[in-house]
This record gives C-alpha cells, sequence and structure tokens, in this order.
C-alpha cells in the first residue's frame, strides 16, 4: 500500500516508459497482467482500422480475448519513446512500433501479421491510487499491415 | 480551479480547421505551442510542429492548394484546469502542391484526430501534442497541370 505522498509523487519520464513497456510485454502476452487495469475507466482510444474512437474498456477486453494463445507469438519493438510532462500528474507518451503477431483464421491458417510501421500516442495521468493510467491513446500505422502465412 | 469548459476546446478545433481551409497561415501557426510535437497522418514518424507547418504552409497554404473538411463529434476530455484532450473522426479532401511542383487530390474519408490543448501564460488554449491518421489507406492522385483546385 502506497503512503498518500507517495500517491502524489510528479511522474517522471522514466515511470511513464516502463508502463508503455509493461503495455507491450501484457499484448504480447510477455506478461499475465490485466490489460484492462491499465486504462483509466474512463479512457477514450482509437486503434487499428476503427473509425471511431470507442472506450478503452470495451477495446481492452477485446484485446484480451485476442492475445497470443498457445502455439501462436507476438512480438514488439518500441523506438524512442518521447515524453512530455504536462503537468503534475499528466504525461503525454510518442513514440514508434513495430509489431507482429500471429492468427488463428477461421479455416484453421495461421497469419502472421507484421505492423512496420506503427505511430503511438498515450497520454498517462496519476491516478489516486498512484498507479499511471492511460486516458487516451491513438495508435495508427504509416502503412497498412503486411498480413502472410505463417508455418502449420 | 474548474476543469476546462468542453465547448471551448471544440471551439479551437473548429477554428483550427477554419484556418487551414482559409489559408491563415498565421493564424493557424499560432494554434501550436513551439515546442509542440506532431504525428502527420502520413509520416512514419513524429516530427516537431514547427517543420510540419513549414511543409503545410507549402503543401497545403498555397494559392493553388484546397482544404474542406467535414468534422465528426468531438470528444473532449478535461484533465484540470489548463489541459483537454479533443478527439474526433473527419473527412478530409484535399489539394496539395508538392516541392516539385506538381498537384495532388486526395481524400481522406475517416480521418482520426487526437489534439491535446494547454492554457499558455495568456490564458489562450494552444495546441502541445497532435496524432492525426486515417483508418483506410487515403486515395492519392496526380492532377493535370491546368485543373484548378477541386471545390467541393
Amino acid at each position: 500500500m502506497l503512503s498518500s505522498s507517495e500517491n502524489m509523487k510528479k511522474i517522471s519520464s522514466e515511470d511513464v516508459s516502463k508502463e508503455v513497456h509493461r503495455f507491450w510485454a501484457i499484448l504480447s502476452g510477455n506478461l499475465a497482467d490485466k490489460l484492462e487495469e491499465m486504462y483509466s475507466p474512463s479512457a477514450i482510444v482509437f486503434t487499428g482500422k476503427a473509425k471511431r474512437s470507442e472506450s478503452a474498456k470495451l477495446m481492452a477486453a477485446r484485446r484480451s480475448r485476442h492475445r497470443p494463445g498457445p502455439g501462436l507469438s507476438s512480438r514488439a519493438e518500441v523506438g524512442s519513446i518521447d515524453v512530455q510532462i504536462v503537468g503534475p500528474d499528466v504525461a503525454i507518451a510518442a513514440y514508434t512500433y513495430s509489431f507482429n503477431t500471429q492468427k488463428i483464421l477461421g479455416n484453421g491458417g495461421k497469419v502472421q501479421i507484421n505492423t512496420s510501421f506503427g505511430r503511438a500516442t498515450q497520454i498517462f495521468q496519476r491516478a489516486e491510487d498512484g498507479a499511471l493510467r492511460i486516458v487516451h491513446e491513438h495508435l495508427s500505422a504509416a502503412a497498412p499491415p503486411a498480413m502472410e502465412k505463417a508455418g502449420e | 480551479m474548474s476543469n476546462i469548459p468542453s465547448d471551448d476546446v471544440r471551439a479551437e478545433v473548429k477554428k483550427f480547421w477554419d484556418f487551414l481551409s482559409r489559408k491563415l497561415k498565421s493564424q493557424f501557426a499560432e494554434m501550436y505551442v513551439s515546442s509542440a510535437s506532431v504525428f502527420a497522418a502520413d509520416a512514419r514518424r513524429m516530427e516537431p510542429a514547427r517543420l510540419m507547418l513549414v511543409r503545410r504552409e507549402r503543401e497545403l497554404l498555397g494559392p493553388a492548394s484546397f482544404v474542406a473538411t467535414k468534422l465528426g463529434s468531438i470528444d473532449v476530455q478535461a484533465l484540470g484546469a489548463d489541459l483537454a484532450i479533443a478527439s474526433y473522426p473527419f473527412h478530409l479532401s484535399i489539394t496539395r502542391t508538392r516541392a516539385n511542383g506538381k498537384r495532388y487530390q486526395s481524400e481522406v474519408p475517416h480521418g482520426r484526430a487526437t489534439q491535446v490543448f494547454q492554457r499558455d501564460e495568456k490564458g489562450v488554449l494552444r495546441i502541445i501534442h497532435e496524432h492525426m491518421s486515417s483508418a483506410e489507406p487515403v486515395s492519392t492522385k496526380e492532377l493535370p497541370a491546368t485543373d484548378p483546385p477541386k471545390r467541393v
């Protein structure tokens, strides 16, 4: 349990970078933490090919269902993270990333999806319990993801 | 102190697109703080707003260029008295002039924007971070040299 003074500590770039890496470790299936817990309950996100923003709660539940299962692998590489501290409890993380993941199709075939030019903006706010949570996220790609058949 | 009113942020977003479509260069540039960072819709990397402004001025604010936008519903997340996030979908039609003099017409039917506004010392809301993207690949065609800018 954190004391109230620890709860109120200012955000540092290191704290934010750590959370960004935790986010991708969860998404890649390398960390069993719950993705939902990274978001504020009122967070809004733009992801993938979605034409509109949506509640992070819905998106996190969907992403959790699609996390790599047995026999599937995912790998994320995060570029240099630019952190802007914009208040005592708010920071903007902006960076590029690549994300390679495998999926099973309806016909049982396995495909590899490679997002080579991903771009991310994640805005973090320190919550009352002291945790940094994402209040807004915008993930996009400068080029459409490439899809290829993966091994059986 | 109370949060930034959502309507103030929506008014700034509308001003932003109005300045761009009316080619009001200095007013458009004033929307950004000098240290602002930007993910342009078609860029692989983030860049300082001052570089993006030079490019937008050359490509979008010249006499042979044209910009028209239809904005969707603007979500505002206030993060205190001085900070707010605007996120919204948009439809963009642009005719741009490249450095080589060639003109291109692009349709972005499913654009997505995140703009983070912060009040400066004079109380003016200005953009400190921007992330633009398209949910679908952008269709672009080269225009014959004699075509006037397309009006929609």
